[in-house]
């Protein structure tokens, strides 16, 4: 077991890799009640295209696949696995992106044995074409109450907008449609193919004992040897970096216009530190452009041209990247066109003491964050997915500059990698607009 | 669990020193009972006392003072409690040990005297542009809610049990009344508010009690004011009324609401809480169990029971023509509750759940202030501990006993198609 400490902030992550390739990282948050574990898979809804374990043959598997195999992971021959969290006291849960399918539990009591629950219940697969077909149900229900929501349906439509072939642009879920020919077969399949250890990672923080802790780990893994390990091969089309569609235009029964223009950058394919600069050079960099201490931000939300909903984000998988900004408007072009001329006059003249001051609030919500045992599983989880950890971030913060930042959201500045979609209020025949 | 500390008439202060996180946390409560201008006057104050002050006129220079203070947050919001009208001031700050700033703490509690004692006022007005701007933004966040077919479903529900009363009106009054806001009217208010309101304090974080009372007493010059009765919540039974309602939308949302007249105050009260865990509250309730995975007729489905206004709501995301079934599957859980058709088991699970999540939400600063100021009258030496003995001892008897006196009022479903 090794670790590593941040003496700045005093936290310290124990972490080990099992002889069958499980990476374990354990965090003991002193004075807490709660015991935050997710044991995480680095397989999500873009892994669609692949050589399933011990075949040759590459395969397609139906849209929306990992998020089904997620719950059906929860259904065992002896009933619900909620049951028995429930029993120990623990709330169990679990979530599928892009690229990751997540377990998880929180608990105050009980721990051991549920984070038994845990390693076991998600190396168990017990799925069957009865089980299968009955959650066909649940998860239409899923994607029509997603169908429904407006946030959600604007930042898919964004993502459809940007991507050609990548599969990121098929909604995680998959489509009522789709998840009909799924079977259980296909479900042996994905889990063999991508749940092997040495493609997962576990992830404990709490009121816990690391050394007591890992051996547990060690124990549960003891009796889990598998073939060894093998880097799964997955495939990708070519993507074009330019956007496939400028613009798309749909309407709900909203009362304001909802507006996300998406900006399609470059996949860096990094890792470790250079993910992690990259990442944060980026956010950092609309910060400076879009945020609540800009002109642009001041000016638009005092003409009304944005409202509180206002929101940038920058997501970054290793195949993928984008950066968006949304916010409900009566005027989405007018917005689209201040956000082009935002990131045409701004880019050369962000400011060096707003840029240090920026850096001084990242860090201190950095450490406030660590309060919070679900960020640091969550967040370790995804950085370590990364090549990197979580406690560099200070490090990282203090080394960029802002030349750094510039070069990171320059690529903003192409027209051809930005797209906007809109969602309009329905329009009602005979009344006036 | 916190040290009160004498202040003065109508301002209780509570201090709790931990070493737990890494931050100190700060948060401030005004109360007033409920009344609809009122309402929407600090809904329009919280989003401009956190705009800007007098010494910080702008929000850039108001959030650059923040970023400076190492990133500090501070956040006004309105919410209810009963007959209740809050004003809720909360603030964070990295522990100045972690920054290596000596006087961070003091610097800190200045910016937060400025934002209540010295706002941006001029001649008995609040900033007109800056009123104007937020009332505006007040006033979309209301209609806003149209957006959110749940939110809005749920909404509809509250609005048809109990017409006119604080748990079916907005925290943010009315459209109408928010126009009437202005700059002095919001003044006004505003004067009201910080010179008659009873407050409430609360300190969670490494602190030491004697020395940040005093700081808190040298930033905040607060005098006393009168104590101010609560009003009492009056319950009573709603009319009994079946309401479906269109818009353009592919999943219906079912929502049904009981009267269930136990509220915090009853010592059946705990008893209560079980009941709701039993029927929907956790993944091992029994809606959960057998309308989605039994069934599978929802993906969402739960139940929440407002203890405060004596309602238990079911709210279920599913098909809408299949909601007779969906009615009648729902009914079967409350009812099998009311014959006592409940396992052991379920006893237990609910009850490790309902531990589970106090001690968790203790877990958080903002949480142990809130679960405090819940419990405070009741247990003045509140621990989680009081309050999971008892839930332990509620018996089966007991739940079955409080689950009859639930009765349906109203079934709402807000769903896609037309009229027939």
């Amino acid at each position: 077991m090794k670790k590593i400490t941040l003496e700045a902030v005093g936290e310290t992550v124990y972490y080990e890799t099992m002889p069958n390739g499980l990476t374990v990282y354990i965090l003991p948050k002193e004075g807490y009640s709660k015991t935050y574990a997710s044991y995480t898979t680095d397989y999500g809804s873009i892994d669609r295209t692949f050589i399933p374990i011990g075949a040759d043959e590459k395969i397609v598997v139906p849209d929306g696949i990992a998020h089904f195999l997620e719950h059906k992971m929860f259904e065992k021959e002896e009933g619900d696995i909620f049951q028995t969290f429930s029993e120990q006291g623990a709330s169990a849960n679990a979530f599928t992106s892009f690229t990751r399918t997540a377990y998880l539990f929180s608990a105050t009591r009980e721990v051991e044995k549920n984070l038994e629950t845990l390693l076991n219940f998600v190396q168990e697969p017990y799925f069957t074409e009865e089980t299968v077909e009955k959650e066909k149900g649940i998860i239409a229900q899923e994607i029509l109450m997603y169908d429904d929501d407006p946030d959600w349906r604007l930042y898919f439509g964004a993502i459809e907008n940007m991507y050609e072939r990548h599969p990121v642009r098929i909604d995680i879920a998959g489509t009522v449609d789709s998840i009909q020919d799924i079977t259980a077969e296909h479900l042996y399949t994905c889990y063999e193919t991508f749940y092997h250890p040495s493609n997962m990672m576990l992830l404990v923080v709490g009121n816990i004992d690391p050394e007591e802790t890992m051996a547990l780990v060690r124990d549960n893994q003891r009796a889990r040897q598998m073939e060894p390990a093998h880097e799964v091969e997955r495939f990708l089309e070519e993507e074009p970096c330019v956007v496939a569609t400028k613009e798309q235009v749909i309407q709900m029964d909203v009362f304001k216009p909802k507006v996300n223009i998406a900006f399609k950058m470059p996949a860096g394919r990094k890792r470790g530190r250079d993910y992690l600069k990259q990442e944060l050079a980026t956010s950092l960099g609309l910060d400076l452009l879009f945020g609540t201490t800009t002109a642009f931000y001041d000016e638009a939300y005092d003409e009304g041209l944005i409202d509180e909903s206002f929101n940038y984000s920058y997501t970054n998988e290793a195949t993928f990247a984008f950066a968006s900004i949304s916010s409900d408007t009566f005027e989405p072009k007018k917005l689209y066109a201040r956000v082009r001329q935002q990131l045409n006059d701004q880019m050369d003249t962000l400011d060096e003491n707003d840029f240090k001051l920026l850096i001084r609030r990242k860090i201190g919500q950095f450490i406030r964050a660590l309060n919070s045992p679900e960020f640091i599983a969550n967040q370790f989880t995804h950085y370590a997915m990364n090549g990197v950890d979580l406690f560099e971030h200070i490090d990282v913060y203090e080394s960029l500059t802002l030349d750094d930042v510039k070069e990171a959201v320059r690529p903003m500045v192409n027209e051809e990698a930005q797209t906007v979609m809109i969602i309009e209020p329905l329009a009602n025949e005979g009344e006036p607009e | 669990m916190f040290e009160k500390v004498e202040w003065a008439e109508g301002i209780d202060v509570y201090i709790r020193p931990t070493d737990q996180f890494k931050t100190v946390t700060m948060m401030m409560q005004w109360e007033t009972p409920y009344e609809v201008e009122r309402a929407a006057h600090r809904a329009v104050l919280s989003n401009v006392l956190q705009d800007s002050t007098k010494k910080y006129p702008t929000y850039r220079a108001y959030k650059q003072q923040l970023d400076a203070l190492y990133g500090s947050t501070l956040f006004t919001d309105v919410t209810k409690r009963k007959e209740m009208h809050r004003f809720v001031l909360m603030s964070e700050t990295v522990h100045e040990q972690l920054i290596g700033e000596n006087g961070h703490l003091e610097a800190w509690l200045d910016f937060i005297r400025e934002t209540v004692v010295a706002p941006n006022v001029t001649d008995g007005a609040f900033d007109a542009d800056t009123v104007r701007r937020e009332r505006r933004s007040v006033i979309e966040r209301l209609d806003a809610v149209y957006d959110d077919k749940r939110r809005f479903a749920r909404r509809r529900l509250l609005e048809l049990m109990r017409p006119g009363e604080a748990v079916s009106q907005s925290t943010y009054g009315t459209k109408e009344a928010l126009e009437r806001v202005t700059p002095e009217s919001l003044y006004t208010e505003f004067q009201r508010m910080i010179e008659e309101d009873h407050l409430s304090i609360y300190i969670v974080g490494d602190v030491d009690v004697a020395s940040i009372e005093t700081m808190v007493r040298e930033a905040l010059p607060f005098e006393r004011r009168e104590a101010r009765a609560e009003r009492p919540v009056s319950l009573r039974r709603g009319d009994v009324q079946e309401v479906v309602e269109y818009q353009q939308m592919n999943q219906g949302q079912l929502h049904i609401g009981y009267y269930a007249p136990i509220t915090r105050d009853d010592e059946r009260f705990p008893a209560a809480q079980v009941a709701n865990g039993l029927l929907g509250g956790f993944a091992h309730s029994k809606l959960f169990m057998n309308v989605r995975e039994k069934e599978s007729m929802a993906y969402s489905i739960s139940s929440q029971y407002l203890s405060q206004y004596g309602l238990l709501l079911i709210g279920a995301g599913i098909d809408a023509e299949l909601s007779d079934k969906a009615i009648r599957l729902i009914t079967e859980q409350v009812e099998a509750i009311q014959r006592g058709d409940i396992h052991a088991r379920e006893m237990k699970q609910t009850k490790a759940l309902l531990a589970n999540g106090i001690r968790s939400a203790l877990d958080t600063p903002r949480g142990q202030m809130m679960v405090y100021d819940q419990f405070k009258e009741q247990f003045p030496n509140f621990s989680a501990d009081a309050l999971i003995e008892r839930w332990d001892a509620v018996t089966k008897e007991e739940v079955v006993d409080v689950a009859n006196e639930w009765t349906r009022e109203v079934i709402y479903l807000l769903r896609g198609g037309e009229k027939q």
